[in-house]
């Protein structure tokens, strides 16, 4: 049941579902009531074009409009008791029912509100290809069937209320005196005798809402409102079975008995309605939002002081099952997620401990590190390993006597006893070759679009400017090749004065001229780098070529390269078209989506790169691709172009004039000329299996991006990296990670290799259970990292973590965290679109979310006799929300020309190496409110960076707001904005960031301060600005624009359709 | 006849080749999977009996069609032609990339395919048995009516 309402929610044919599920429909179409409701609104209108900053998509997707329930005063908190599960109730509305015209726009906005995917261009035309037809996705939805529904049926079972399972006793008399909102009230039949109890979220003010529900309420599993839907005589006709007859047409997918199932399911649910009450069902803030970001699992590291910080290793549920069956109810993923070399935290740093000659003390057979939870015996001559216990002799050297307490006399003297992370410097047989100094290579695009992007120019000049400070400084090495159609290589030698360039254009048998001279030591040769640096852009000047000969500069900068490994950074404009590796032009098929076939749009298509992803890894060669894409802004231009394919997306709409509410046709608002190249999914493997990472920048123009790419390569360029790295996790006795997800090569069952590994990166694995009981009480797992640091030490990164092993279920959902299990859900989803379709990816991650609340909400629904209310525990209360985030983020959403192709892979990419933190603020932005500290000189940055709710309401037409994702900032200005800010800030004169930072007013270079300290928070990407204007269209039509504006309505709607989401879930829960 | 001698060997000896090249990859994965081999060499061991292997039971399967054995092609002809469809699709050779994770499958596939490949030995050996066996019959009748040529006269 769950399951269908998902899917329901997430597309499926519309018409079906509802012939499927009348109840559902009706059941959404008083959702949809609820979005109507909002609408309706003498604010709504407003708030809803300001939301989307785009008035102009008719079936975008619910609206989120202006809510009366900003409104509601905020309600008495009820006395909660125990500390059982608790059940809540959402504040009550106190909005007019009577003033909505109800049935009339439910249907069409029901259908909106279960629309689950962002804005479609209404006219969406494709010169090549016929505009999507029979995907369900893109159906029109339809309203007849959910009009049948709205007509005043009633039947029986649906009406009366069962006293058996209704957690409230007999119906509340004063309930019908107020039909149309149910008041704050204390319903007398709570069932006082179960732990259980009722209780309203706390009153939430508009700034803030569920500031910290944690510590209002404690208890650990929580309830939320059963669903009340739709019994209210005021309130639109209630749910009805009408959809019987048509349920008896020819059906393929549940048989009649399941039928039946959903019907006293949804009969049984709501019962627990007393006939003549009015709940909306679940508020939009009653939900939990996670505007404090990612929190690190607190408890479990206070219960095992000696643990390595949560920021390295973090574990989907520090209780570890003790049973192959107590695993499979735990429905979520089990494993964990690793950021070897993560920032270390204030104030720490990792001890670095050198054993010298005597060799790293290890356990003899498992060959696990000596760390702070083995056990030292017989003296302190033995030491028993914590993972396997086996007794092993003390070394000579590192002997200590023990106090009386079995304790070594010299623990805190010793970091490796004291500390779950430690770094070991590693001796002479933990190399198999001198350790390699720290080497960049440079493959560099230099065809004609790369020079007139002026991509040549910033990259050139920001090289140059990091030359200082690459890391490992006397050792440091460089090399370039530069490509279009030949291969250009260029000779460094520090005698020279010059540098000397060789171009070899036999690009099917490449060979590398003057092998010795191409890779150069930076400190010798540093005059020689810069001047072809400062030359680089002129060289290439006034080039014509378009071809790009990538496959073979590739195999070039390997031949260079495979002497020593080290970090090769491409930078790719044009589709690669000479020689091997040259890709076809494949761009976005429409016919594929839906069929089997789909997920071959996302993957590499010229095995060329894998093997030559295999090879780099094999030589430790790390690669990181920037790929840059085109914008053709005329038609001349295309025909230069004339092999690549263009697609031409024209977005016409209806347009309502907010003045006059009339409907306005408007002409075809914008034609963004894209090309969809589908080049990252190829590029992807390079670094996918080198340990690198891919950087995109669509329609990149020096004149806008140019600060982004700077700040990510001089990042990527001077961030501590390890080379040639391999990482291996050990685990306890009973346990094995079976499956490692993110970018990186297995080198054997268990092993990892990384070529270069930094401080951005994070793997996931999935943790099994070998045995079908563990009879230990605790689990160890400790991660080594073995590299070479940029001074040239071989060194060894230790983090030993423990953790508990449970036998109740409960107590795992208690330990959860949810930031590792988004993190290793949205890796799981993601490499699911790699093997099937979109929608295959996002019902799975619906479902595991779904089945694990499930599982949860019988452990306690059944003692507690909770029928009809969702529970979940304190620790998984973001993860609905999270979930539905996942599926609205880049690589899952959607389906055709729903997000470039080539954007999709990219951010996919990105997504599978991201630590938790950033992909938390990824997937929930943070949304802060600026105007204030603008105007008040007096106002504390601190102060500034409170995080509002992801909902329309947040968003007051007076203010002026940043959107900040980690990626991008959007700054959204009010329609009420003071003028003095506009007016200091250029606002209404212009969108680009130039402006707003050139103006040289005291606003704003408070605003850039903001922006700044911002930026600070998290340094691994740059966030270019965007300023958004209410309701207004993007005149500029810049393809960024487009998807920014997209992203942010999908922001917005996500949270939305979430808080539909969630109440769907609840109400079935 | 003697042709027949001729072709049952044949299938015979290209029957075991199949069988010792399947084996070696299995024992290339097991190395793999025990950690002796690294990833690199196993895949290269792997791919380099895989066209072979192919080939050879290509070989095997017309060696029938063209003898005229037509239930033995039936038998051999699926096989033959799963292998030509992955040829085609260009899923013939073993991920380097990926090999840990489709390492059991991979194993599966082989353990699968080395038993069908052991049901062909055994056909063969067994078609080759009665062969023999109709051949020694025959030789032996034949012996049988030159000595009834030779005792019938006696016994007259």
């Amino acid at each position: 049941m769950d399951e269908l309402i998902l899917s329901l929610c997430c597309g499926l044919p519309r018409q079906r579902s509802c012939q499927l599920f009348p109840q559902l429909c009706a059941h959404s179409r008083f959702v949809a009531s609820e979005c109507s409701l909002w609408r309706e609104e003498g604010s709504g209108k407003e708030l809803n074009q300001m939301a989307t900053g785009n008035p102009g998509h008719p079936n975008f997707p619910g609206k989120p409009a202006a809510s009366p329930f900003a409104a509601a005063p905020p309600s008495a908190t009820s006395p909660f008791v125990s500390s059982g599960p608790v059940a809540s109730r959402p504040p009550p509305n106190s909005a007019p029912a009577n003033t909505m015209p109800f049935s009339s726009s439910a249907p069409l906005a029901g259908s909106q509100a279960l629309t689950f995917r962002p804005a479609v261009p209404t006219a969406l035309s494709d010169p090549s290809a016929p505009p999507p037809g029979p995907a369900p996705l893109h159906v029109p939805p339809t309203s007849n069937h959910l009009q049948r529904f709205s007509a005043p049926q009633f039947l029986g079972p649906v009406q009366t209320p069962n006293i058996r399972t209704s957690p409230i006793g007999p119906p509340n008399m004063a309930l019908p005196v107020q039909p149309n909102m149910a008041p704050p009230m204390q319903r007398p039949g709570v069932p006082v005798s179960t732990p259980p109890l009722t209780f309203r979220p706390p009153p939430q003010t508009p700034g803030g809402p569920m500031a910290s529900p944690s510590q209002t309420f404690t208890p650990a599993p929580l309830a939320t409102t059963p669903p009340y839907f739709a019994q209210q005589p005021g309130y639109g006709p209630p749910p009805s079975q009408p959809g019987m007859p048509v349920m008896q047409q020819p059906l393929s997918a549940p048989p009649t008995s399941a039928m039946q199932n959903l019907i006293e399911d949804f009969s049984s649910l709501s019962m627990g309605t007393v006939p003549g009450s009015m709940d909306p069902g679940l508020d939009s803030k009653a939900l939990p939002r996670p505007l404090e970001g990612d929190v690190e699992p607190s408890a479990f590291t206070e219960a095992y002081p000696m643990n390595c910080n949560p920021k390295y290793f973090r574990l989907t549920t520090s209780g570890i099952p003790n049973s192959q069956s107590l695993a499979s109810r735990w429905h979520l993923p089990l494993g964990a997620v690793v950021c070897p070399l993560a920032k270390a935290p204030e104030g720490e740093e990792v001890p670095v401990v050198n054993f010298g000659s005597a060799g790293i003390v290890r356990c003899r057979r498992c060959r696990t590190y000596i760390n702070p939870y083995v056990t030292f015996t017989d003296g302190g001559r033995k030491w028993r390993c914590n993972m396997c216990a086996l007794l092993n002799d003390v070394p000579g050297d590192y002997f200590a006597h023990l106090d009386a307490t079995g304790r070594r006399i010299d623990t805190d003297q010793r970091p490796e006893l004291k500390n779950g992370s430690v770094e070991f410097v590693a001796p002479t047989e933990y190399m198999v070759r001198p350790p390699m100094p720290p080497l960049y290579f440079f493959l560099i695009d230099v065809s004609v679009s790369a020079v007139r992007s002026g991509m040549l120019e910033v990259v050139a000049q920001t090289i140059k400017s990091c030359l200082d400070d690459l890391p490992g400084f006397p050792r440091t090495q460089i090399g370039f090749i530069t490509f279009d159609s030949t291969i250009h290589f260029y000779n460094m030698k520090s005698t020279l004065t010059q540098p000397q360039m060789m171009v070899v254009s036999d690009v099917d048998d490449i060979f590398v001229p003057l092998p010795d001279d191409l890779l150069v030591n930076l400190s010798e040769s540093r005059t020689v780098v810069e001047s072809f640096l400062d030359s680089l852009p002129s060289m290439f000047q006034d080039t014509m070529n378009v071809e790009s000969a990538f496959g073979p500069a590739l195999k070039a900068a390997f031949m260079v390269m495979s002497q020593l490994g080290g970090k090769l950074l491409i930078f790719q404009n044009s589709l690669p078209s000479i020689g091997v590796g040259r890709l076809r032009l494949r761009g976005d098929d429409p016919r594929v989506y839906g069929t089997d076939k789909e997920h071959s749009l996302r993957v590499a298509e010229d095995p060329f790169y894998k093997q030559m992803a295999a090879d780099f890894t094999k030589y430790q060669i790390g690669v990181n691709v920037y790929a840059f894409s085109d914008k053709y802004t005329d038609i001349a231009s295309l025909g230069t172009h004339n092999s690549k394919l263009v697609y031409l997306y024209i977005y016409g709409s209806q347009t309502t004039d907010p003045v006059t509410s009339e409907a306005i046709t408007s002409e075809i608002l914008l034609v963004v000329l894209f090309v969809d190249r589908n080049l990252t999914a190829d590029l992807r493997t390079l670094s996918k299996y080198t340990g690198g990472q891919v950087y995109y920048y669509p329609g990149f123009q020096s004149t806008t991006q140019k600060d982004k790419l700077r700040h990510e390569l001089a990042r990527d360029l001077t961030r501590e990296t390890a080379w040639e790295a391999v990482m291996r996790i050990r685990c306890g006795k009973g346990v094995r990670f079976s499956s490692y997800h993110g970018n990186f090569m297995l080198r054997s069952t268990d092993l990892l290799a990384l070529p270069a590994v930094d401080c951005d990166k994070a793997f996931a694995m999935q943790l099994s259970l070998e045995e079908t009981l563990l009879t230990t009480q605790t689990v160890y797992f400790q991660v080594a990292l073995l590299y070479t640091a940029s001074c040239g030490e071989r060194r060894i990164r230790v983090h030993t973590a423990a953790a508990p092993v449970v036998s109740d279920l409960g107590e795992m959902y208690r330990q959860a965290d949810t930031g590792a299990i988004v993190s290793l859900l949205g890796r799981l989803a993601i490499e699911k679109t790699l093997s099937s379709k979109l929608e295959d990816a996002r019902n799975y991650l619906q479902m595991r979310i779904v089945r694990s609340l499930r599982e949860y909400r019988n452990l306690y629904a059944v003692q507690h006799r909770l029928a009809g209310r969702m529970i979940y525990p304190e620790s998984l209360k973001y993860l609905p929300l999270y979930g539905l985030a996942l599926c609205k983020s880049v690589p899952l959403r959607g389906g055709y020309a729903d997000v470039l192709l080539d954007e999709r892979c990219a951010a996919g990419s990105t997504m599978m190496t991201l630590p938790v933190k950033s992909l938390l603020k990824l997937l929930y932005p943070s949304l802060i409110r600026a105007d204030e500290f603008l105007l008040k000189a007096s106002f504390d940055l601190k102060d500034v960076e409170r995080r509002l709710p992801l909902t329309a309401e947040s968003l007051d037409p007076r203010g002026l707001y940043v959107f900040d994702d980690g990626f991008r900032f959007v700054i959204w200005s009010g329609r009420m904005l003071s003028p003095d800010i506009a007016r200091s800030l250029n606002i209404a004169s212009d969108v680009s960031e130039v402006k707003l930072s050139e103006s040289d007013s005291d606003m704003s270079r408070r605003l850039t301060r903001l922006l700044d300290r911002l930026r600070e928070s998290d340094p691994a990407y740059y966030q270019l600005c965007h300023l958004v204007r209410q309701g207004e269209q993007p005149e500029k039509g810049t393809i960024f624009l487009q998807t920014l504006l997209r992203i942010k309505q999908g922001g917005f709607v996500s949270v939305f359709i979430l808080n539909k989401m969630a109440s769907t879930l609840e109400r079935r829960n | 006849m003697h042709w027949d001698l001729v072709l049952w060997l044949i299938a015979i000896l290209s029957n075991i080749g199949l069988l010792v090249i399947l084996i070696y990859q299995i024992i290339c994965l097991s190395d793999l999977e025990a950690d002796y081999m690294n990833p690199y060499e196993s895949s290269e061991n792997i791919n380099a009996m895989v066209i072979p292997e192919f080939l050879l039971q290509g070989a095997f399967c017309a060696l029938f069609l063209f003898s005229g054995h037509w239930i033995m092609f039936l038998f051999t002809l699926p096989v033959a032609v799963y292998h030509a469809r992955l040829f085609m699709k260009g899923e013939h050779l073993v991920d380097v990339t990926e090999i840990f994770r489709t390492l059991s499958l991979e194993k599966k596939y082989r353990l699968i395919k080395l038993a069908i490949y052991l049901v062909f030995f055994f056909l063969v050996i067994v078609r080759y048995l009665l062969f023999l066996f109709w051949l020694v019959i025959a030789i032996y009748n034949s012996l049988a009516d030159e000595d009834e040529a030779v005792t019938g006269i006696w016994l007259l």
